[in-house]
């Protein structure tokens, strides 16, 4: 039933997103690679240097921090804002009265650029008038929260200002994957003498696989991602101390004038991200087909 | 199926529920503590808040921040504060938001109702491109918008973000419509309904949900960007959020903090009023693309 | 002994009563069907049946035993559910297990339990499969298994047949009939479709709105229905409802330029409007009619004849009504002619127009 126009016009719908997609995302994907492969510094330049700029970038102690803090960060962050946003989640399907508008207001900090939900957190943290001044104007005089200005622990503030960001959001999947459950399930557990607890975790909890999955791809993208919240929070410091990669992979090429390096380090994110989601979208892919 | 009641709540003791209600409603001052204190500090004089007492509702209260936030800061070269960066990001938002999810709509109409071969691998593409490190895409881009001439322009910061925002829209419009009976389209064509007959007359009204989630997603998304903002704004283009951080972090002597939290409040100010309004429909509307993938 | 017996059961939801005073006893080995219309209210009385909502008074007895406030996994029932209700992680075998093993039952008498249970309902093979692969019919027979190993003294079914296509249905249908001779447990079943109440039940519960409306055997139900409602939803095609009028001892049913006369029982003196019911299978050609009931025989004029390969049914109109009537197959009826019917009066019930009760003698 399709005539000639009908055959092509839907390609030709698609072909605009499709070019600009083609040119600026892949296009440009591609010219990173090959800048991570070339002499650049402060700009761009043509000489091949092979695998020498990827090798330079991981020699640097930065990055190896970077790295470090990446894990460290996203591990914490994944697993805190998952359980957390599970146990909120399970919290609120017991029926409470007042959800309407508790829900909302574990859900706001989501609506905020991560630079406001950082410098918010700054003041916070700040030993000097943020939790550490307030404790000790209230008379606990030995309390000490110095994280933030601690290089050691410096990484954990930015997990602190990034669960509060987003656990909200964990919580509302779990929460829309909790009443999926058919209830007829409940029930059936309920007959065979199950109790509350235990139908949580033998029952619902294993059925919440998927939203696990949804929740760690999109946390573990956030993460590697992140960029505005430890520039807004630490600026990534103390010193380096809160490097990552997105820090990194922005002050070398911009203000180091180390382009070539800077390149490769934003290839390296593109694999880590990729590494997670392809297969992720391969198969979410191929199981609606069938 | 015809059972009314929920039965899937714990049947707890008066202790559990109480003990639940104590639990939910600590984490409701955790989420709601940063917020406080940033709106209380923002009403107080500079003395108050050097003084200490980061918890305390201001003695004194006073607009003073916020006007200064708005109308006297120093943030760029003149002390304008962020009302021209307000309006720059507006001046961004609005065509952004518009174009992106116009396209994505007629993505997921394309991608849903008119499959051809090679349609669900550019979907994929489109799809993998949401997730990419935008890091990655800064140099490049950076020479490009140079070449068109629309370096450090706002309508540069517009083809940025519509490129980058392609994906998400064309996916929420995408699962929206593939759950969009195919028969009626079958319906239209045997009436003799042409493409953009079809998608104008029978999907599109139907779209109002997944318009909302996705203009509010996206308004979300490029309101409160920093990255692109930083990397290719010029004065004349400079959103909100870089505004903000420059305020926040550039400044020397004494810091004003009062001010700060003014601003930080009214970077913030445009989408928590969204969120607020129609959060609600967001969080349905997401949920349903969302977790499925 | 009654294996359940419900007394005197209101379920308000808040102010709504759900269930008005419902009482129903079921013997031991008895098969129980709850039937009505969708809000009628027999899924919410199984539910309480099981002990999965609250009752706001009345008493449930199951096997002399009063279950208030027991929890469902202590009334000694079990339940089979219309979405099958399987635990989609694990497989046939622990979905089998899951209850035994909440109970403490030591895992030899499981594996025990889970082989008879699986050979009775020829599920073997499909002991380690998860339910995602299969198929609708098999899922059911997993879910019947699951409440067998139970061996309780109620086995309680929410219609459990709604979710198959028509075919299964009537085999499945088949296979729980054959379960119930086989086991002799005691079964409630609820359903909206009235023939499987009618094949299935020892004894049939008709709920209208929370209230039961009649309680009895199929055979009672179907030929002695106590009101309209009763007599309309239960037999397929329904019963023709027709109203008519007494006149001198006769009942006639007034239709446009023809009355029919019928000689009406003694007991509907005093009435002027009656209701005049009578089921398909009594109006029929006159070879065709019970040559052991009480005969009469009428022209009627044919609206509309469908063959249906066993019998032939004619919608004519009686009364001003439409009415169906059920033939033989080789009848010789054309559409748009009169034809004789033969109204069988030992089958006709009347009931009165404003209550809607029947009316006897």
């Amino acid at each position: 039933m399709k005539n000639f126009a009908q055959l092509w016009l839907p390609k030709l719908v698609l072909a605009p997103s499709f070019l600009l997609i083609v040119i600026f995302v892949y296009g440009f994907i591609a010219y990173s690679g090959w800048l991570s492969v070339s002499d650049s510094k402060m700009l761009p330049s043509n000489g091949y240097v092979g695998l020498e700029n990827y090798e330079r970038l991981f020699s640097r102690r930065h990055w190896a921090t970077a790295l470090n803090n990446l894990w460290v960060f996203g591990g914490l962050y994944i697993v805190i804002c998952s359980c957390l946003g599970l146990f909120l989640a399970i919290l609120l399907d017991q029926k409470i009265r007042a959800e309407g508008l508790i829900r909302p207001i574990y859900l706001y900090p989501m609506a905020l650029s991560f630079i406001v939900t950082g410098t918010a957190w700054k003041w916070f943290l700040d030993p000097g008038i943020g939790l550490e001044a307030t404790m000790h104007a209230w008379g606990w005089a030995s309390f000490e929260f110095r994280w933030i200005k601690d290089r050691d622990m410096a990484i954990y503030t930015v997990v602190i200002a990034a669960v509060w960001q987003s656990s909200g959001f964990v919580m509302a999947m779990f929460l829309a994957g909790l009443r999926g459950v058919d209830n007829e399930i409940i029930k059936a557990a309920q007959i065979d003498g199950a109790t509350g607890w235990r139908i949580y975790s033998r029952i619902i909890i294993p059925m919440m696989r998927p939203v696990f999955l949804s929740a760690f791809v999109v946390l573990a993208h956030l993460a590697i991602k992140s960029y505005d919240l430890v520039i807004a929070l630490t600026g990534g410091g103390p010193g380096r101390a809160t490097e990552l990669p997105a820090t990194f992979m922005y002050s070398y090429t911009f203000t180091r004038n180390e382009m070539g390096v800077g390149a490769a380090s934003a290839m390296i994110m593109l694999v880590m991200i990729f590494s997670i989601i392809v297969p992720y979208v391969y198969s979410e892919l191929r199981g609606e087909k069938q | 199926m015809s059972v009314p009641s929920q039965d899937n709540a714990v049947q707890g003791s008066r202790i559990g529920r109480i003990m639940i209600y104590a639990v939910l409603v600590v984490f409701v001052i955790y989420y709601l503590t940063p917020l406080y204190v940033m709106l209380a500090n923002s009403l107080k004089p500079l003395d108050e808040i050097t003084g200490g007492g980061m918890m305390d509702l201001p003695r004194a209260y006073t607009l003073e921040p916020w006007r200064q936030a708005w109308s006297q800061a120093q943030i760029g070269v003149e002390p304008t504060g962020l009302r021209p960066y307000f309006i720059n990001s507006i001046q961004m938002v609005v065509p952004a938001v518009l174009i992106s999810t116009a396209l994505g709509a007629l993505n997921g109409y394309v991608l849903t109702k008119w499959e051809f071969r090679g349609s669900n691998f550019i979907f994929g593409m489109l799809l993998l491109s949401c997730f990419i490190p935008f890091q990655i895409v800064l140099i490049p881009m950076a020479r490009m918008l140079g070449l068109m001439g629309l370096a450090g322009t706002t309508g540069g910061l517009v083809l940025v973000h519509v490129i980058y925002g392609l994906g998400f829209t064309t996916l929420f419009f995408r699962n929206y419509y593939a759950a969009f009976p195919t028969e009626l389209v079958r319906a239209a064509q045997i009436d003799g309904a042409g493409f953009f007959q079809i998608f104008w007359r029978i999907l599109l009204p139907s779209s109002a949900p997944i318009a909302v989630v996705t203009i509010i997603w996206q308004f979300t998304n490029v309101w409160n960007d920093f990255l692109f903002g930083v990397s290719f704004a010029d004065f004349d283009s400079i959103p909100m959020t870089v505004a903000l951080n420059n305020l926040v972090n550039s400044s020397t002597g004494v810091k004003e903090y009062n001010v700060h939290f003014a601003g930080a409040i009214l970077a913030a100010l445009p989408t928590l009023i969204v969120y607020v309004v129609s959060g609600r429909y967001f969080v349905r509307g997401l949920m349903a693309g969302a977790v499925k993938g | 002994m009654a294996a359940l017996s419900i007394e005197n059961l209101i379920k308000n939801y808040g102010k709504t009563e759900v269930l008005k005073g419902i009482d129903i006893e079921i013997e031991d080995g008895g098969f129980l069907v709850l039937v009505g219309p969708s809000g009628c209210g027999k899924s919410t009385l199984l539910n309480c049946i099981a002990g999965l909502e609250d009752i706001t008074s009345g008493q449930i007895r199951i096997g002399e035993r009063d279950v208030a406030g027991l929890h469902p996994s202590k009334r000694d029932i079990a339940m089979v559910f219309q979405s099958y209700a399987l635990y989609p992680n694990m497989t046939v075998e622990k979905n089998i297990a899951f209850g035994m093993e909440i109970r403490g039952i030591a895992k030899s008498e499981r594996k025990k339990a889970i082989k008879n249970v699986a050979e009775m309902l020829q599920i073997e093979e499909l002991l380690k499969r998860k339910p995602s692969q299969l198929s609708g019919g098999q899922r059911q027979r997993v879910a019947m298994g699951r409440a067998l190993v139970r061996d309780p003294q109620v086995f309680l079914f929410d219609e459990p047949l709604s979710n198959l296509d028509a075919k299964l249905r009537v085999d499945m249908r088949t296979e729980i009939k054959r379960l119930h001779q086989r086991m002799g447990t005691t079964i409630v079943y609820v359903t909206h479709d009235q023939i499987e109440a009618l094949t299935l039940a020892t004894k049939i519960a008709v709920l209208k709105d929370g209230k039961l409306q009649q309680f009895g055997t199929p055979a009672q139900i179907y030929n002695d229905p106590v009101n309209m409602f009763v007599a309309d939803f239960m037999g397929s095609p329904s019963m023709n409802l027709i109203p008519a009028k007494i006149e001198d001892d006769l009942v006639v049913l007034k239709g446009g330029d023809t009355n029919i006369h019928l000689p009406g029982p003694h007991y509907l003196a005093g009435y002027t409007d009656v209701v005049f019911g009578i089921r398909p299978e009594a109006l029929t050609d006159p070879d065709g009619a019970d040559r052991a009931g009480r005969i009469e025989i009428r022209p009627c004029a044919i609206d509309v004849v469908e063959p249906a390969g066993s019998d032939t049914f004619a919608v004519t109109t009686l009364g001003g009504h439409e009415a169906t009537a059920r033939l033989r197959a080789d009848a010789m009826v054309d559409p748009g002619t009169t034809a004789d019917l033969a109204f069988n009066l030992d089958k006709v019930v009347y009931f009165d127009p404003k209550s809607g009760e029947r009316i006897r003698g």
